[in-house]
């Protein structure tokens, strides 16, 4: 009797690992595993979708054969978006899990820390989707970073500027800048006032938004003095959607410029398409190469979803480039010598490589043949300066029916010349 | 081997500095019954007083003194008592929930007021440009974590044992007493207030301690460092380990932090591949039926209060 029951749930066992590979579809006949941690705010919204992404990009490296003969297993923490509780899950990861790379985290509140004790300390390389402080830009100057530390989020500097750029070419004279007061919001509304004044443009006003205000009506009155012509927004979808109403209804202009982060559906749905026709949002992607269409392709087809989410495109990225560096590495490389490997998959001299199974399988070979590549991903051209910063071209884009279309394209070398007549 | 040890140590640093705070709010609440729920400002204020006094020099706000380590520590620590004076004056006649209320608007303003304040704290990016004594002559960084470590442990030894002897002095008397009846206490010819005044500051300026040995060990601090999550932390540690009982805060500020990071590895380890999304969320729902099932199964505490400490 105990014996049978035993073998049923061998059975049991035997019949649900079979499903997992059904499920996952990942598991090759290779039986060694690589792991990469992840620190990322799965406890938050919008911070799943980022995570998903994220194992999207390793599941199609998995496919492709893995890295460095090996398939990759990404070990995922929350970070509650609480310093403590991400800087712990980050030393558990390197530490229990001996993880060479982490990828990670979303606020910069929560990345510096860990990059600060964890990564460089533990010589680990750290990969960060989403954090744009330019703190980390004047660590990495002061060389704390040691050259472990990478991020695909352009530092607030590009979206600022093209914000700026939109605002000239539709003849704004004067516009008022509304920003989410966190490390990001105050960033990007100080750069652009900065850049706005020295076009000549007046802004009226820069107001903080808090989050989770059951009304922001005292905000949103506060911007209509002064009677600005256009409104710039550097806010959460949460928020935006409160305020872009309670703007709209106390009569405030429909010349609205958006950054990257209210490019959501839910915005549009709860707002109504027919208030945001003169809408104008910014983003740092740059869909002129195949692979990034190719991603939004990809993602629709594994999410049912378009990738509107903040931060999706460059999570991905993130992923795919440490992947690709530890392919690049080679079997059991430290952090050190994964991150010495990023010039060599991001390279603009390289072989182009589109991000999916094919071209990871084409990067596979082009680098275990001692050549290099140039990783073409769903941001664009990725490059990484000395900080582990990106520049990247832009895009201006406007909501439709069924989510948002590019209006206009501004390619790096005219967002680099732009940047440069401000300062 | 040793990836298990460095994390343990790890883990026990952070869990010492907790312990520290814990044992400040103990003194207030615990021994005087002060009702205190702005610890992450008094926590906060040691943090940024650390950094401010003891960082290098930032383009974007002041500070930058450089000063000599404990130094800018006690200076910390100072600041931290000079808030809680100010604030303690003005608020501690209040009992109970209504001074609960009051610390607690102390601690939200605090915290807007570092994610404002540019020219001060650095705004929401926070501070940083602190450089960790010693770091840059220990090469190893296990080796620094070791020494860190028992820096933290010494201290909070240090606290434990000037608390221990505070409670079994006259003054640790008298707290209780007002504590429990302070009509009572007044009428022998004491002055409640100023006896809880002075138990607040201390209290406070042990939270002021933890907060500058965290900033010291995350060589930074942002406003996300002094949410209201951290007071409840703190509180969930003292009242899980025993309120008024000392061994019983530290006892709770190490079982509740590794129930909160625990959590969080056995989540990843264990739930299957198709939950893992879902393990954040996850992770606060264990973590609230920790607190909960130790509130209903021992509400007094695994270590309750000592009736008697001294005859």
């Amino acid at each position: 009797m105990f014996v049978r029951f035993f073998k049923s749930f061998r059975c049991l066992r035997q019949a649900l690992l079979l499903g997992m590979v059904g499920f996952s579809s990942t598991l090759y006949a290779q039986n060694c595993t690589t792991k990469i941690g992840a620190v990322l705010p799965t406890s938050v919204d919008w911070g799943r979708p980022i995570a998903a992404t994220a194992q999207f990009a390793v599941d199609l490296a998995n496919e492709a054969g893995g890295v460095a003969g090996c398939q990759v297993e990404m070990v995922l923490r929350d970070t509650q978006v609480d310093p403590k509780v991400g800087v712990d899950a980050a030393k558990a990861l390197v530490d229990l899990e001996k993880v060479p790379v982490l990828l990670g985290a979303v606020s910069s509140g929560v990345t510096i820390p860990i990059l600060t004790s964890v990564a460089v300390p533990a010589g680990v390389m750290e990969v960060s989707c989403c954090s744009s402080s330019t703190k980390i830009t004047a660590l990495a100057e002061e060389g704390k970073t040691k050259g472990l530390w990478f991020r695909t989020f352009a530092t607030s500097g590009v979206q600022a500027a093209v914000g700026t750029m939109l605002a000239r070419d539709q003849g704004y004279k004067s516009v008022v800048v509304l920003y989410k007061n966190d490390d990001w919001g105050q960033d990007i509304s100080k750069l652009t006032v900065r850049s706005m004044k020295s076009l000549g443009i007046n802004v009226t006003n820069s107001i903080a938004i808090n989050d989770g205000q059951a009304s922001y009506r005292a905000e949103v009155t506060e911007a209509l003095k002064g009677n600005p012509e256009g409104i710039y927004m550097a806010l959460y979808p949460k928020e935006g959607i409160s305020v872009v109403r309670e703007w709209l209804s106390l009569g405030g202009s429909q010349k609205m410029i958006m950054a990257n982060s209210m490019k959501s559906d839910e915005l549009k749905d709860s707002v109504g398409l027919k208030y945001l026709k003169n809408a104008l949002g910014t983003d740092t992607a740059s869909p002129r190469v195949e692979s990034a269409s190719k991603f939004v392709e990809m993602y629709k087809a594994r999410f049912n979803s378009e990738p509107n989410g903040p931060g999706l495109a460059n999570s991905f990225d993130a992923t795919m480039i440490a992947l690709l560096a530890m392919e690049a590495a080679g079997p059991n490389a430290s952090g050190t010598q994964i991150a010495a490997q990023v010039g060599k998959v991001t390279d603009p001299k390289g072989t182009p490589i589109t991000a999916d199974t094919a071209g990871f399988k084409k990067a596979k070979e082009i680098l275990n043949s001692g050549g290099s590549v140039m990783y073409q991903g769903a941001t664009g051209n990725v490059r990484f300066d000395a900080n582990g910063d990106v520049s990247a071209p832009a895009v201006a884009w406007s909501f439709t029916e069924s989510g948002t279309k590019e209006e206009r394209y501004i390619t790096l070398d005219e967002v680099d010349a732009f940047m440069a007549t401000m300062q | 081997m040793i990836g298990l040890i460095s994390y343990l140590v790890f883990f026990a640093t952070v869990s010492s500095i907790l312990a520290i705070a814990v044992l400040g709010l103990n003194l207030q609440w615990g021994n005087t019954g002060l009702f205190n729920g702005g610890v992450a400002a008094f926590f906060g204020a040691g943090a940024y007083g650390l950094i401010l006094l003891g960082g290098t020099v930032q383009a974007d706000h002041i500070g930058g003194f450089e000063l000599f380590y404990p130094v800018a520590l006690v200076g910390g620590i100072l600041l931290s008592g000079l808030i809680a004076l100010v604030v303690g004056m003005l608020t501690i006649r209040l009992r109970r929930d209504y001074l609960a209320i009051a610390t607690f608007g102390v601690a939200v303003a605090f915290e807007n007021l570092m994610r404002n304040a540019e020219w001060l704290s650095g705004g929401a990016q926070g501070m940083r440009g602190f450089e960790r004594p010693f770091e840059d002559s220990i090469a190893d960084p296990f080796v620094f974590n070791i020494i860190f470590f028992c820096f933290s442990v010494l201290l909070l030894l240090g606290v434990y044992l000037f608390l221990e002897k505070l409670i079994r002095s006259p003054f640790g008397r008298l707290l209780r007493a007002i504590r429990e009846d302070e009509v009572a206490a007044k009428s022998l010819g004491k002055a409640p207030n100023r006896v809880r005044l002075t138990a607040f500051v201390v209290g406070s300026m042990i939270m002021g301690l933890a907060g500058g040995l965290y900033a010291t060990f995350y060589a930074f601090v942002s406003p996300q460092d002094v949410l209201p999550t951290l007071t409840f932390q703190i509180w969930a540690m003292l009242i899980v380990g025993g309120s008024g009982n000392n061994q019983g805060g530290i006892l709770g500020a190490f079982l509740i932090w590794a129930a909160w990071t625990a959590s969080g590895w056995m989540l990843s380890k264990f739930a299957p591949i198709e939950a893992q999304l879902y393990t954040g969320t996850l992770q606060y729902i264990m973590i609230g039926m920790i607190i909960v099932g130790m509130l209903l199964w021992r509400p007094q505490g695994l270590l309750p209060e000592k009736l008697i400490v001294s005859q």
